[in-house]
């Protein structure tokens, strides 16, 4: 993949269908089965992988002509742990009601597969804008994945949503929000996506 | 991104350069780091502070000074404990305990009345499992709580109403709040205290505020 020729709206679109993190590339399958248990959960991991992604992508654009191509991956590293110490103490400093409920999940970002691979399939080859808008868009892919996600596991698993119970007293399937019912929830949507696919006849994911 | 040479081709000119450049980034990345920690930890320092202040007068509303009593290590943490009153004469008392749970020790605080009568417990910090374990911040699980004591802090499966319901899927995490069988948990926390109360232990002196006895 050489420099990309897709327009910013494009890289969006791109990141939610065509490359969506989880339905397409299926990496990052990890967080979205350990933190999709519930709709708030998968809500707010979305929004902080959305933040890391963008500013990740971006200062990789920004340093892709300083950096050797043999020392990419370690550089790569301290740039996506830099962005989330620095999110995890600015936040812990000056906003510490969005620390209290996002924190946790700022911190558990470091390791996470999608991120490091847009650094270097992409960010390291491209211009800052385009590298912004292609984080945007896999952040937002990621963000609607794991909404999906959470928001079927947390109604069947617990009978509520983003805390709210709506059961009425019916027992719910405890199992879905176990990760043995991540698994299957990731499974079977992204199942679902694919046959939804096929059967429109869309073009294949572009590659 | 193709690599053009392989390793054997490399050179010391080239190590050194690769070497120069990883160090620099690294450098300015560390330098980045340390100007944002610098900047940032005596804001969080000052802010959590004031947080633990705000949690024990709500633990214990109806105390006009909660004065921190003495020390006690629970899972190699220090926590403190306190005495509340209200016009010189003590409403109750107030514990901070720990409780090793499914993945992270599970830090509360437990008031207390003078009778030792659990009247609230709150979740002060845990990494449980998000959607399970962390249900030990529910409100409605924490008012089982109130009116337990030393025989009644236990986490059953059965409902027994007498008792502490364990959260499904989330037992050990209940068990970390409730009794962690390892002397932390809240009835850890109301044993330590019932014993120092009785005279058993010495009591260790709160380290900055001695001579409160």
């Amino acid at each position: 993949m050489s420099e990309t020729s897709m327009s910013n709206w494009q890289l969006i679109k791109n990141g939610i269908f065509a490359e969506n993190t989880i339905f397409k590339l299926a990496i990052s399958l990890c967080p979205s089965i350990a933190v999709t248990s519930g709709l708030k959960n998968g809500v707010l991991m979305g929004v902080a992988v959305l933040f890391v992604q963008t500013m990740v992508n971006m200062t990789i654009a920004l340093m892709r002509n300083v950096i050797n191509s043999k020392i990419r991956i370690p550089v790569f590293m301290l740039v996506i742990s830099g962005w989330v110490s620095v999110a995890d103490m600015g936040m812990a400093a000056y906003a510490r009601d969005v620390y209290r409920s996002m924190g946790l999940y700022i911190q558990l970002i470091v390791a996470f597969a999608s991120i490091l691979a847009r650094a270097e399939l992409f960010a390291s080859k491209n211009k800052v804008v385009p590298s912004m808008f292609d984080g945007i868009g896999m952040g937002i892919g990621f963000l609607v994945a794991l909404t999906i996600i959470s928001f079927f596991r947390e109604l069947i698993g617990k009978g509520s949503l983003w805390g709210i119970s709506l059961t009425g007293g019916v027992k719910p399937m405890l199992i879905m929000i176990m990760p043995t019912g991540g698994f299957f929830a990731v499974g079977i949507l992204m199942a679902f996506f694919n046959w939804m696919e096929l059967r429109g006849g869309k073009a294949p994911a572009h590659h | 991104m193709s690599e053009q040479k392989n390793d054997t081709e490399m050179t010391g000119a080239d190590i050194a350069k690769i070497i120069i450049n990883l160090v620099v980034i690294y450098a300015i990345g560390g330098m980045i780091l340390a100007t944002v920690y610098a900047k940032t930890s005596p804001v969080i320092f000052t802010k959590a502070k004031q947080e633990k202040e705000e949690r024990l007068k709500q633990m214990m509303p109806e105390a006009d000074s909660i004065e921190k009593t003495g020390e006690w290590q629970i899972h190699h943490h220090g926590a403190g404990y306190y005495t509340a009153q209200k016009g010189g004469a003590p409403v109750g008392y107030i514990v901070e305990t720990f409780g090793k749970g499914y993945s992270s020790y599970v830090n509360t605080l437990v008031a207390l009345d003078t009778k030792l009568v659990v009247q609230k417990i709150d979740v002060v910090s845990q990494k449980e499992t998000p959607g399970l374990g962390d249900e030990v911040e529910d409100p409605a699980w924490k008012d089982l709580f109130k009116g337990k004591t030393l025989d009644t802090l236990k986490v059953v499966k059965d409902g027994d109403q007498r008792y502490i319901a364990a959260i499904s899927g989330a037992t050990i995490s209940s068990r970390a709040v409730t009794d962690d069988k390892l002397g932390g948990g809240v009835k850890g926390g109301v044993q330590m205290l019932t014993d120092v109360l009785s005279g058993k232990t010495q009591p260790k002196q709160a380290g900055n505020e001695g001579g409160q006895h």
